[in-house]
Formats: structure tokens, sequence, C-alpha cells
């Protein structure tokens, strides 16, 4: 009955960490993309699995959820100072403003014929 | 006498404030899409007035710029432009046109409105296809949206009652569809540099598969002689936005 239960709780440990690695790659995608404070969302899960995972194994088996819950850490003070820091701007278009110079002429010449 | 008092009904009820429209308005809008529940600003939308004279007449030319901020064009670039060419004082149009630049996606679309009113000469050309032209039959009172926009900021709504309608004939991809607008009653809502607004709530309905859902696509605009959008929430089959009005001037 022990050992089935120490399997069971190691495989539990494990399912834990491996989605604590996927929730904190998806948190690093989000990061790097634009995506404001949605990155949050697979942050904080990060930050919840990589906790558990931390509490649920041994000393020796801490390494990897310790470095998982630093980087949910580090992708939220990113995102924070991406908030804070990055303004919302338009960049100016040269391309698109000549581009609309050019279609106000021919409207203008559209306009005359009628 | 009749078609008299039918004309001063239809101006009492619709309003002749064209004044209202100026020309050098420029309302900047924040754009926002949902994400996951979350609203995430994606976009800058410009609607601006200006006056543009030829050798024969004046139009006021109305149009509308969505440009994706910065951080955004390395993903997914957007340059759209709506902008048409109307009589400063029916605010009935001559020209259309539409540019759509979306993530690589290229669309142009120019309707020449008749003289009769009751047809458009229409060219449209999308990404890697030939440009089609053809000849579009309309109603007389059919306009393109962004006229329609504008028309509707015309309209007297303090002799409606809520749930009362307006309805408008637009035509979008070539094709008319029937546009009705329907008061909702009074909000007060944030308008970026005008402060808080007493606003009019309205709600957009069309027979078309491009809006979705019934009281979810919604037009704020201010209570006062400007009527000013302040506010414009959306639900097209890609999902959710709204769009808020940031900065206001010349109006």
């Amino acid at each position: 009955m022990l050992p089935e239960f120490n399997k069971n709780k190691t495989m539990m440990r494990k399912f834990i960490i491996i989605s604590a690695v996927i929730f904190g790659l998806l948190g690093i995608v989000f990061t790097i993309l634009p995506l404001g404070t949605i990155a949050f969302i697979p942050i904080g899960i990060t930050f919840i699995l990589s906790g558990i995972a931390i509490q649920k194994s041994k000393n020796s088996q801490r390494r990897l959820p310790k470095i998982v819950l630093f980087i949910s850490v580090l992708t939220f003070l990113v995102v924070i100072g991406k908030v804070i820091f990055v303004k919302d701007v338009i960049k100016t278009d040269k391309q698109f403003e000549l581009k609309k110079e050019e279609s106000k002429k021919e409207d203008i010449k559209d306009l005359e014929g009628l | 006498m009749k078609k008299i008092f039918l004309l001063l009904c239809f101006l009492f009820a619709f309003g002749i404030g064209f004044a209202q429209i100026k020309y050098n308005e420029k309302l900047i809008y924040s754009a926002s899409y949902n994400m996951s529940g979350m609203m995430t600003q994606i976009a800058q939308v410009t609607m601006s007035t200006e006056m543009v004279k030829t050798s024969k007449k004046s139009f006021l030319h109305l149009s509308w710029e969505a440009s994706t901020f910065s951080k955004w064009d390395k993903f997914f670039k957007i340059r759209d432009v709506y902008e048409t060419y109307v009589d400063p004082v029916t605010l009935k149009p001559s020209l259309y046109k539409r540019s759509i630049f979306e993530g690589g996606y290229t669309k142009t679309e120019k309707y020449i409105f008749g003289a009769n009113g009751k047809s458009i000469n229409s060219s449209s050309k999308k990404r890697n296809t030939p440009e089609t032209k053809k000849t579009v039959a309309i109603g007389s009172s059919t306009r393109d949206i962004i006229s329609m926009i504008y028309k509707l900021r015309t309209v007297n709504f303090s002799r409606f009652k809520p749930g009362q309608s307006a309805s408008f004939i637009i035509v979008f991809d070539e094709k008319e569809y029937p546009v009705y607008v329907r008061y909702m009653g009074m909000e007060t809502v944030s308008a970026g540099n005008l402060g808080k607004k007493q606003c009019l709530k309205l709600s957009i309905t069309a027979k078309t598969n491009k809006l979705k859902g019934r009281d979810k696509n919604l037009i704020w605009i201010t209570n006062d002689i400007n009527k000013v959008p302040v506010l414009i929430r959306f639900s097209i089959p890609v999902g959710t936005g709204q769009l808020s009005l940031s900065n206001a001037s010349g109006i």
C-alpha cells in the first residue's frame, strides 16, 4: 500500500513540475509578445504550480521547481516594467503617409470628374 | 404642401443641425481587443474631417484611420483607411474608399456614387487577385458606412424614447444592408480629454453576419451639439473589442 502511495505522490510531483514548466514557457512567450497583463495568467499559474512542487519535493529535488519559480517572478517583473514604461505609441510610417498623399491626389482627380 | 410638410417632419425628426460636423475635427481613439477576457490595447483609430475643394465644389473629407501601436507592428501590422468625400451640408457621399492592410492581407475598394444617386461604380482589389469593376444599383438614400456614422451624429435623439430606432441603408462590400440604430437611454461615460460626459447610448444592428449579437454593438455619443462618439463596443465574428475616445480636438 505504502509503495503505491509513494509512487502516486512521485507521479503527481512530476506532473506538477511538467505543468509548471509548460506554463512557464507560455509565460515567457506571453511576456515577449505585447499582450500586456494577459501574461499574468500563465505567470500566475507557473508561480502557484512551482510553489506546490517545491512543497511536495524533498530538499535534494527542489532545484528545478525553484528555477521555474524564479522564472515566474522574473517574467512577472518584466511584464510590470513593460506595463509601466512601454507606452502605446504609433510610429511614423513614411510609406503609409506617402500612400495616403498619393491617394488624396487621385481622389481630387476623381472628384473633379464628378 | 404635403411634400413640404413631410420634408419638415423628416428634418425635425432627424435634425438639420449638420453644422455640428465641423471640418478639422480630430478624434483619437484607443482600440482594445478582448483576449481571454482581458482588454488589450492594440491600435489607435483616428477620425478626422477636412474641407477639400475642387474647381467646381467643396467636399467634406471624412476619414477613419486605424494603425496598430508600434509594439504590435512586428507581430500583426494594421494600416486601415476608410474615407469618404461628402457634401458638407447633406453629408451625401460622392466618393468612398477603403484601403486595408491587416497582417499582410490587403484589400482596396472604391465607390464613385452616380450623379443620380441610384448607382455606384465600384472597383475593388484583394491581395493576389486582379482588380474587379462593376456598377451596383443602390437606393437613393444609401450611403457608405463612414458617412452613415457622421449622419448618425446629426440625428436629433432628444425626441426619441428608449427603444425607438432610426434606420439607414449602407453599401458595404458592394451589397446594401439596412442598419438600425436603437436609442437605449442616457449614460455617463468617460470621454478622454473631455472628462465625463452624459451620453446617448445607441445599439446598432444590421442584417449581416459582420456584426454579432443583439445589443452587443453599442455606441455612446455625447448628449450635446457636438454628438462626439466617445465609446464604441463591437462584436464581430472574430471577437469583441472597443474604441475609447482618448483625445478630441477641433470640435
